[in-house]
């Protein structure tokens, strides 16, 4: 067929791509071929909605074209295109199980982009994807509309947080898992929340309420959902932030460089612009004060309530039919729960004995649980029994050695919190195990000795009591606290920042002395250290690099032996008379924590004091393990299978890939585990970069020195001393690197 | 020199012969291009594998399918002219009923070639006009997609067909939801006598030309096209005014309206008893006097004033356009007679 010719404008507007080009760039102008199109648009949709199942792919193919210009331009005519979102939610509510695939994409995204041009708002679009989401049978479809359903929650929770648009979600996600208890469809509002979680854009007490409602389901996918949210969520929310924190990415210089280099251009204008603009807002962000977000678990709007309903309904029902993986993470959660907000469920202890036997699966879990549950207002007696049991069904000499090291780490992970559910023969039984032949037996039974040197030496033997425990108890330093006895409270640390104030205060005093003394202009400065300094309310305000001298000043007088006011129990000061002393003490406190309000820059650095003192504390060498230990470990982590199983691991060799994996820890981004010096010199290659002359000279083909070694030996004597000469001076002057001159 | 022995046993090696051994597939030559490649479906040139003697129905199939779906503009055009053979044999042969031939064919109203849209025109001229009565709604929503395609000549094409449809059942065209005003609509979007895409426009206070600027301005026939246009939408406005005569009487009439079923396709159509609301746009206009009436609220000042301004222009143009105005008039004018 001979090719027809066509007029040079209709050739042009023959697509649609280049219409949307024109009339984006000339809407007025254009008018008349948009209307043209709606109206083509609408007499497709007429055909298309007539029967959509059996519409042909010519007539699909047409409407996805109709469909992506329409949208595209629909801000640009508002008046014409008012019933267009309208339509498209249609569509998508009455025939997205029939749609095409192709064209129920088009219309998924057409919305969305609607949605950002701002023809439509959030809710309405959200109001729209939702129940599609929990009711298309279709995979494709529901990560589709999951993706933009996140997106779009992030979008409109970018620049301020949209109060009202979280609320309406929350609340129909809410509604969604308390409506249908049995249903999977509370799968997706677990993972929205916790989609969101992660991302830091719900923070509030709503989510955690959905989560919770969500662990009262009784469908198993959804249960297991909540609770892995409770016991995970705030762990994956810091990851995502130290990742987002890392990438950097842009190098500034780079892109000044390749700017000076490069053709000038406004596209590479704007880049570079752009690159400036990100490196700034990330400068900002890192200056910026740390966003303080609470826990999942402290959010958690009646903890007691909670804990006992979902003990009651997963772990005691004995109608629950739950997997034993996910009946353990429930426990977890509880278990968590009474740890953190010292609540009080008596009937858990007592349904804990069945499990603890060395035979049942998992069963480090449980131990590590049932410490885990444990705190100091458990009463002994309900502990006393299931301690004995740990006793006589793990610890015996005829039990394989990591069941003991289990057993008695476990028992001592349970002593930690609750001292008192020992009694002194069981307690004296299992220090002895610390001459069994195993490694992580000996060590698990040293780390309960140890243990009760520090809290309870009464019930050790003499012999076993130690040097310091026995002092101890003789000065009557170590004292055994009782059930349900506190510490007195207060702000932990606030002496520590008083001092320093004092400190600081003393330092200005004295440099205005040297000021007056030189004579110079007395600058008169606020003596009232409560006065109020706007200043102090940034954290990061000027006043923290002094704050720095600061606090080395406090370290270095410690080491000059001059005793500081620390902590009470430590302080060389206040050996007079305790009593009297902790009046004082308390006293001192109350002043500065009432009289004055603390800033967030004064909260910052009591942080930092608290944080040195331990750290001070620690290297001393003077503290405790058990104290190094509770340092180390936040409050807000559990006890986990490993930690029971830790001593039963010592003394056993690990596989090569293990010892691979613990040296890759930490050290991210490599993909094969190899030598530092090849991954920088595959990086150097892969830049492009060459290599030194002392690889090339090591990397010289042997048969090419030959030559020169031979013309070596072949010199003159005279040639010889010349060049040991040289070398001999050369070697004086430090080398051809000059070592060691300056 | 060590790396020159090495070289030496590497160009040795090209000649050395290569082993071959049982079980093992020979080596591959360095210059070996793997050619093999994967597929889920195949296409293939030419469609038709039609052997002789294959059932006439079977092949009255493939020839439909064909017409749809072949890639190639010949097999297109060659199976629809097939099919025209098949119709307009005595007597037809159409195993599987206008309805279906529709639903599969309509879609070609905007082919891309020329031949296959003719051919398409060729194919609706042979239907027998009762059975496309039915039809018309559907056809009709395909003829206002093709009216304003992006493509002049799929445009003046579908006018064609429209043309066709006026004459085999022009009384339907006018009377279908929708058919009237949103025709209209369509007509006037191709003329560029727009009213509601003007007040987009000179609501911000600016003033532009309405006419469409692929109605041809650059296009060599673009007079012709327009006149084209406007003969048409003058035959389509005479259809809708066209005077209706009293249905003979007839002494069953009573009986048959209650005991008969119906002969009409969806006698209640009017009722739109089970579709979605209509508004006034896909609304029904059954007889002459509310056509008028939504008409001459809609649409009468805009058809005139673009009227006015092509009979202005003279020519081809101005001559169709005359002819618009005269039915115009006869409306007008059997509008009184009515009335009076």
């Amino acid at each position: 067929m001979v090719k027809r010719k066509v007029a040079a404008l209709e050739k042009v507007d023959a697509d649609l791509v280049s219409l949307q080009y024109k009339i984006r760039r000339d809407p007025k102008s254009y008018a008349q071929e948009f209307y043209d199109q709606w109206l083509s648009y609408d007499a497709q949709r007429h055909i298309f909605v007539s029967s959509p199942s059996t519409a042909s792919t010519d007539d699909v193919k047409k409407f996805h074209d109709l469909v992506d210009i329409v949208a595209h331009v629909a801000d640009l005519y508002p008046n014409l295109t008012a019933p267009f979102p309208d339509h498209l939610k249609d569509l998508l509510n009455q025939h997205h199980a029939v749609l095409h695939s192709e064209l129920r994409e088009k219309v998924v995204g057409s919305l969305c982009l609607l949605r950002r041009k701002e023809v439509i708002d959030s809710t309405s679009l959200l109001t729209t994807l939702f129940p599609i989401l929990i009711s298309t049978p279709s995979k494709t479809l529901r990560s589709l509309l999951y993706t933009k359903i996140i997106s779009d929650l992030r979008e409109s929770n970018s620049k301020a947080t949209n109060h009202r648009l979280n609320r309406t979600i929350q609340t129909v996600l809410h509604n969604l898992v308390t409506s249908d208890r049995t249903s999977t469809k509370g799968m997706w509002a677990t993972r929205i929340t916790r989609e969101l979680w992660r991302r830091q854009i719900w923070t509030d007490a709503k989510p955690c309420d959905v989560m919770k409602e969500a662990c009262l389901s009784d469908n198993e996918k959804v249960v297991a959902g909540g609770v892995r949210f409770f016991l995970g969520g705030d762990k994956e929310r810091e990851e995502m932030e130290d990742d987002s924190s890392d990438d950097e990415g842009i190098d500034i210089k780079r892109v000044k460089h390749q700017g000076g280099i490069n053709k000038k251009t406004k596209k590479r204008m704007k880049q570079f612009e752009k690159a400036v603009d990100k490196v700034k807002r990330q400068e900002r962000k890192k200056s910026a004060p740390h966003p303080l977000n609470f826990s999942a678990l402290h959010l958690i709007h009646d903890p007691q309530g909670f804990a006992e309903l979902l003990f009651q309904k997963h772990l005691q029902n004995t109608k629950c039919k739950f997997t034993l993986d996910n009946k353990l993470l429930i426990l977890q959660l509880v278990t968590r729960l009474v740890g953190l907000h010292k609540l009080t469920i008596i009937s858990l202890y007592s349904w804990f004995v069945r499990f603890l036997t060395p035979k049942q699966a998992q069963v480090t879990s449980f131990l590590g649980s049932l410490a885990q549950a444990t705190h100091n207002l458990v009463p002994p007696d309900a502990l006393e029994p299931l301690v004995v049991k740990i006793a006589n069904e793990f610890v015996s000499e005829a039990s394989a050695a990591e069941v003991a090291a289990a057993g008695i780490n476990g028992i001592r992970e349970i002593a930690i919190r609750q001292p008192l559910c020992m009694s002194e023969t069981l307690l004296q039984d299992l220090v002895l195990y610390q001459r069994s032949k195993d490694k992580g037996v000996v060590m698990a039974a040293k780390g309960l000795q140890s243990l009760y040197r520090e809290v309870y030496p009464e019930l050790l033997q003499k012999k076993y009591r130690g040097k310091d425990a026995t002092i101890g108890l003789r000065s009557g330093e170590v004292k055994l606290r009782k059930f349900g006895e506190e510490d007195t409270g207060g702000i932990e640390g606030i002496e520590l920042l008083e001092q320093w104030k004092q400190e600081q205060r003393e330092k200005k005093l004295a440099e205005q002395a040297a000021i007056e003394a030189e004579g110079g202009e007395v600058k008169k400065i606020d003596d009232d250290e409560d006065g109020f300094n706007s200043d102090e309310w940034e954290v990061g305000s000027d006043d923290s690099d002094e704050s720095d001298n600061g606090w080395i000043n406090v370290s270095d007088d410690e080491e000059d032996g001059e005793p500081a006011k620390k902590r009470p129990k430590q302080s060389g000061e206040m050996t007079d008379e305790d009593k009297a002393n902790a009046i004082a003490e308390a006293n001192r406190i109350s002043v500065l924590a009432t009289t004055s309000i603390l800033t967030p820059a004064d909260l910052a650095k009591l942080q930092e004091l608290v944080r040195e003192a331990n750290i001070d504390k620690a290297m001393g060498g003077r503290t405790s393990k058990r104290k190094k230990e509770l340092i180390a470990r936040h409050i807000d982590e559990g006890v986990t299978a490993e930690d029971i199983e830790l001593p039963a691991t010592i003394g056993k060799k690990s596989t090569k890939e293990e010892r691979e994996a613990l040296a890759r820890e930490g050290k991210p981004g490599r993909d094969e585990h190899k030598s530092t010096q090849a991954i920088r010199k595959s990086k150097k290659e892969a830049e492009g970069k060459s290599s030194t002359n002392k690889e090339k000279a090591r990397k010289k083909n042997f048969m090419m020195t030959l030559g020169k070694a031979r013309a070596k030996n072949k010199r003159s004597l005279v040639d010889t001393k010349a060049s040991l000469k040289a070398h001999v001076a050369k070697a004086k002057q430090g080398g051809r690197r000059r070592n060691g001159v300056a | 020199m060590g790396s020159s022995n090495r070289k030496k046993k590497e160009k040795k090696k090209d000649f050395a012969k290569a082993k071959l051994k049982v079980g093992r597939e020979k080596a591959k030559a360095a210059n070996f291009t793997d050619t093999s490649f994967k597929s889920k479906s195949i296409s293939i040139n030419q469609k038709s594998i039609i052997a002789e003697g294959v059932d006439q129905v079977e092949q009255f199939k493939q020839n439909l399918s064909l017409a749809v779906a072949a890639k190639s503009d010949h097999a297109r055009r060659d199976a629809l002219a097939y099919l025209v053979n098949q119709l307009s044999a005595r007597p037809p042969n159409n195993p599987v009923g206008i309805a279906g031939l529709l639903t599969k064919l309509l879609p070609l109203l905007s082919d891309g070639s020329p031949p296959v849209r003719t051919g398409l025109l060729k194919l609706f001229r042979v239907f027998p006009p009762a059975e496309v009565g039915p039809h018309v709604e559907k056809i009709l929503m395909y003829i206002r997609g093709g009216m304003t395609h992006l493509s002049t000549d799929v445009r003046s094409d579908t006018l064609n067909v429209m043309e066709w449809l006026l004459e085999v059942a022009g009384d339907d065209v006018v009377s279908c939801p929708g058919g009237w005003l949103k025709t209209l609509n369509s007509f006037s979007c191709m003329l560029g006598w727009n009213p509601s895409v003007g007040s987009v426009l000179v609501s911000k206070g600016w003033t532009s030309a309405s006419k469409t600027t692929t109605i041809g301005m650059g296009s060599k026939n673009g007079r012709e096209v327009q006149a084209r246009q406007i003969e048409v939408l003058a035959k389509f406005l005479q259809v809708g005014f066209r005077q209706e005569t009293p249905a003979p009487f007839s002494p069953m009439a009573y009986w048959d309206n209650i005991y008969r079923l119906p002969a009409r396709a969806n006698p209640f159509a009017y009722l739109n008893l089970f579709g979605v609301p209509r508004d006034e746009d896909n609304e029904m206009y059954p007889d002459r006097i509310s056509r008028q009436r939504v008409f001459e609220a809609k649409w009468e000042t805009s058809m005139v004033a673009g009227m006015t301004g092509a009979k202005k222009e003279g020519g081809l143009v101005g001559r169709a356009a005359s002819g618009m105005e005269k039915v115009l008039n006869d409306e007008v004018n059997g509008s009184k007679s009515t009335q009076a």
